[in-house]
């Protein structure tokens, strides 16, 4: 069956007009909850790329000279397994330090082309049966033939991961709740909406029309107003980030200043963005009309 | 093209609304159907148009078979059906021309095509010079010819009426009458519940009278009251 598109066009903008004041509110409301939830997934994103070599409790890194030869390195892996400190480790080579780096460093391409795959210096990631211990035994490395660096666990790292998954838990939470107002209140825009013109509908089913004739109108005033809230939630990510970005670099704010975000996982966030904003309006809405299609 | 067969319809538990019902009109009549309030008679027609389904019993409606028809054709059915009522059902924010050209902007048909049904239609029901017009600017005859318009727009197979005479006086009456009259002549089946006497007698068609959800009385040619037979 044709439905015209002229039909839907006025059908949609008309009750947008009619309810704009309800429009808004739920536009508003959706931008707010999306923002939230991008920013949080961003956070998210940062955090585990600035903690990326630090993950599974690994306390202690060595790195090896770039060019270090094998003999030195096997010396430093056997010492490694005779210690009794040490509970376990692995070995980073060049090419899997390389790729680290390239993650670690993707918002600074300038840096990424001027250094090559064989000035990276490959790693022992060792994780110890005590932390406190990582300092002496650290040490012992430190003036080891072929070694480059030692570099312990700060406690900084520590506090900021913990503080972090707290804040993430806490701003998901707050984004789960405002979507789901935002999804109610938008069911009853559509019902206030639809109540009112509950005898049209009624002559509409009369006369022969189909549940979606009735039904898209009404989808289509739901997406419009998840897609707008979408694009200020969209655009309210965007400003978060460059805020946070010109912080780190503003006030040189070094605990933050590995917390990186990639264009690609900005990218990845805004698409999620507008897909939620135009799935939970048009949801809502089609819940929101169901009842009335009855009879 | 229609035919009620052993239908029973309850609302609430042992209140029948209607009670083993049986039926047939044939193409082209022009039916009354009469009975006090709450005889069954708005029941029958909503069964008609498939607003409520009977609880067993089969309704057949212009070939089809309502009681078991899925939803999603419930539409394209009610397209062969021409409706009006005694509050007309008309839409107050449209003018009289959108809405009789609702019903068929409503099934998908091409503005050039509303364009000419419509005035064709108006004129018929002599309402050509009030299409700009709004619900409430004009009188309840006029409303309701307006609302036949609707209904017969689709050339329905069938037209339902429900008390359509209900709030107009009687010289209104008189012109609505006229107006199913003539679409009937056309071939259209019609069926009226009503409760006006004067109407029933001295059009002499066939008359079903419903009483506590039974038909009482089936006659041809039929009057009203508590009939003693025609002929």
């Amino acid at each position: 069956m044709a439905i015209s598109l002229e039909y839907v066009v006025k059908e949609t903008s008309g009750n947008l007009w009619r309810n704009r004041l309800m429009s808004l509110a739920a536009v508003l409301t959706i931008a707010v909850s999306l923002a939230l939830a991008g920013a949080s997934l961003l956070l998210k994103q940062g955090v585990s790329t600035a903690t990326s070599q630090w993950k599974g409790g690994v306390q202690l890194l060595i790195f090896m000279q770039p060019n270090a030869t094998d003999t030195q390195t096997s010396t430093v892996e056997n010492q490694l397994k005779s210690l009794p400190e040490i509970k376990s480790f692995y070995y980073m080579d060049q090419a899997k330090s390389y790729q680290e780096f390239k993650q670690l460093m993707v918002n600074s391409p300038d840096l990424l082309q001027s250094v090559t795959e064989s000035q990276i210096p490959p790693s022992f990631r060792v994780v110890l049966k005590n932390p406190s211990a990582a300092p002496s035994v650290g040490s012992l490395f430190q003036q080891q033939a072929g070694v480059k660096d030692v570099n312990f666990n700060r406690g900084a790292i520590n506090t900021m991961l913990h503080v972090t998954s707290i804040v993430q838990f806490v701003i998901v939470g707050l984004a789960a709740i405002l979507l789901i107002s935002a999804s109610v209140l938008i069911l009853n825009v559509i019902r206030v909406a639809i109540f009112s013109r509950r005898r049209e509908v009624a002559v509409m089913k009369l006369v022969g029309a189909t549940n979606w004739f009735i039904r898209i109108p009404f989808m289509l005033e739901g997406m419009v107003q998840g897609l707008v809230g979408a694009i200020v939630a969209a655009g309210a990510v965007v400003g978060i980030q460059a805020l946070f970005q010109y912080v780190v670099q503003h006030f040189n704010v070094t605990i933050l200043s590995n917390f990186l975000v990639s264009s690609h996982d900005v990218l990845m966030t805004e698409v999620f963005v507008v897909a939620m904003g135009i799935i939970v309006g048009t949801a809502g809405s089609a819940f929101a009309v169901r009842r009335y299609l009855e009879v | 093209m229609i035919k009620v067969d052993r239908v029973h319809k309850r609302y609430k538990e042992n209140q029948y609304a209607l009670a083993d019902c049986s039926l047939d009109i044939d193409r082209g009549e022009f039916v009354f159907v009469v009975g006090a309030s709450g005889s069954g008679k708005s029941t029958l027609l909503r069964l008609l148009l498939r607003e409520e389904r009977p609880d067993s019993g089969e309704v057949w409606v212009a070939g089809k078979e309502l009681s078991t028809m899925p939803g999603w054709k419930v539409p394209f059915f009610r397209r062969n059906i021409g409706a009006i009522f005694q509050d007309f059902r008309l839409l107050p924010n449209k003018t009289v021309f959108d809405n009789v050209g609702f019903a068929l902007e409503v099934i998908g048909k091409s503005k050039r095509h509303i364009k000419t049904q419509v005035p064709q239609m108006l004129e018929l029901v002599g309402l050509h010079d009030k299409q700009d017009r709004f619900p409430d600017e004009l009188s309840g005859g006029e409303q309701q010819r307006v609302a036949i318009a609707r209904a017969f727009i689709n050339r329905p197979l069938i037209l339902l009426a429900d008390e359509p005479t209900g709030n107009l006086d009687p010289e209104n009456s008189w012109t609505v009458m006229g107006l199913l009259e003539r679409i009937n002549r056309t071939g259209t089946t019609v069926l009226m519940a009503t409760h006006d006497v004067g109407i029933v007698d001295s059009m002499r068609r066939r008359v079903i009278e419903l009483d506590n959800g039974q038909i009482k009385r089936d006659q041809n040619r039929g009057v009203y009251g508590l009939g003693q037979p025609s002929t």
